[in-house]
């Protein structure tokens, strides 16, 4: 059986950028590369604001099947090269796309239900979340930069040894349930 | 050795990717925050601070610090540079035709070996958040600053508005720090902000004493730190509004010899180039018709 993701099942809003040099196809390749990765079957929808430079995305999903379709909303700014502004950069593309669809995936478990939406989630649930999602990234095969990571989690929990400690643990382990990455559980 | 060099020949390695003001300006999309006015757009709130202000409770926090630390970084190469072509430029003299006093040299032959150390420490902590060297565009708008052939407008374009900017961004990333509890940052930004003091106040102090004779020269000098503070706003992006992300450090400026009218200047020069900055891409946004599919 072929599980390659198919791409037709991914779609880019809006099918022509003004404001920055983006191609909805380039987007729509990666994320069905991504997808392909992670393992993830269902129709998706990437709704780029490009009147923003700023980096958010948040994502939703009508319902937990494997037909249910995921969207996910990013600002143009996560997607950029931060060498040349305005201009796309697939590997950055990579990994902020990479992070919001393993998120999606991960919403799709039993084990997840109990998760705050994205536009719900504290700086801190955000912050060890994401430090689990980009420890699996990067055994998915893209290419992270860990000590942005590890910075980014010990702003958000401090500079200590046991921060660092909880930050490996997040990092290294691959199908932790929610209650495990909460820190405010 | 060669002098008066032009920023296009400016040596760096294939990792850096440089800009200027004028590209910067050209891209047409504006950053938001909770209050800003709706585009029409629905965006992650988690991009949402309450205020643009640089504050580790900002959701996008360690992101705009690193790449604010990786311009700090850029920013100590070119004033480097600059500090050291202005010791070379120009013979010694009394500060007339083209000449600069001797002890003007020694002292901007100090501001380099300063800023120096600046960049080994910005290397270091910019390793320490997780950035990469060329990670980010580096803009040439500090060095450009430094080209003048009148020794006084760099002094007023670099030591006084550039200096002077960096006084704005180390006190705001030494306040990071001390909020995030980065003990490296806090403490290295506070070290580098004394040298900023001493480097504004050094500008200051041979700005008025070469152009003690000639009020003419010190008026063009301070007309043009004008347009340097301007640019160096970057559309607002430095100011007292909180949608600046760098605050104005008015305690430390004055420290470094910046009188409360000068300052007061700068503030309002921050807040025009802020509403400047939002009537033109409010526009250029019109023009190009750009309204996200949400």
């Amino acid at each position: 059986m072929d599980t390659r993701t198919d791409r037709s099942k991914v779609t880019v809003a809006p099918n022509e950028f003004k404001l920055v040099k983006y191609d909805p196809d380039e987007i729509a390749d990666v994320v069905a590369d991504l997808a392909d990765r992670i393992g993830l079957a269902n129709p998706i929808r990437i709704v780029v604001d490009e009147t923003t430079p700023m980096a958010g995305m948040a994502s939703t999903i009508d319902g937990t099947s494997s037909d249910a379709l995921i969207t996910i909303h990013v600002e143009s700014g996560a997607l950029e090269d931060t060498k040349r502004f305005t201009n796309f950069n697939r590997h950055h593309a990579e990994v902020s796309l990479g992070r919001m669809l393993l998120r999606a995936h991960d919403r799709l478990r039993p084990d997840f239900a109990d998760a705050p939406d994205d536009d719900s989630l504290s700086l801190r649930q955000e912050a060890a979340w994401n430090t689990s999602l980009n420890g699996r990234l990067e055994r998915l095969g893209v290419d992270i930069n860990r000590q942005r990571w590890l910075y980014n989690h010990r702003n958000r929990f401090g500079f200590t040894d046991d921060v660092d400690a909880g930050f490996e643990r997040l990092w290294s382990s691959d199908d932790l349930p929610w209650s495990a990455i909460d820190p405010d559980a | 050795m060669r002098q008066f060099f032009p920023v296009e020949d400016l040596a760096r390695d294939e990792r850096f990717v440089q800009t200027n003001m004028a590209e910067r300006m050209q891209d047409a999309r504006q950053p938001r925050f909770k209050d800003a006015p709706a585009s029409g757009t629905r965006s992650s709130a988690k991009s949402r601070a309450a205020t643009a202000r640089l504050t580790p409770d900002r959701p996008d926090a360690s992101d705009a610090a690193r790449s604010l630390m990786h311009g700090i970084m850029t920013g100590e190469i070119q004033a480097l540079e600059g500090a050291g072509r202005t010791a070379h430029d120009f013979a010694s003299g009394d500060g007339t035709n083209d000449t600069i006093p001797f002890e003007l040299k020694l002292d901007m032959a100090r501001q380099a070996w300063d800023e120096a150390r600046h960049v080994e420490i910005s290397v270091k902590l910019s390793a320490w958040m997780g950035t990469e060297l060329g990670q980010f565009a580096e803009n040439t708008v500090l060095f450009q600053a430094a080209c003048s052939n009148d020794p006084i407008l760099r002094l007023a374009g670099v030591n006084r508005a550039l200096e002077g900017l960096a006084i704005d961004v180390f006190t705001q990333m030494k306040e990071f720090g001390d909020i995030a509890g980065d003990p490296y940052l806090e403490f290295c930004e506070d070290w580098m902000l004394a040298d900023e003091v001493t480097h504004v106040k050094m500008g200051s102090d041979w700005l008025r004493k070469v152009t003690e004779k000639d009020p003419e020269r010190r008026a063009k000098a301070l007309e043009f730190q004008q347009v340097v503070d301007k640019l160096f706003s970057f559309g607002g992006a430095r100011g007292e509004s909180d949608e600046s992300s760098i605050g104005l450090a008015r305690r430390f400026r004055e420290l470094a010899g910046f009188t409360d009218d000068e300052v007061d200047v700068i503030a309002k020069m921050d807040e025009d180039a802020l509403a400047e900055r939002k009537a033109a891409v409010q526009l250029a946004q019109e023009a190009a018709g750009a309204v996200a599919a949400f």
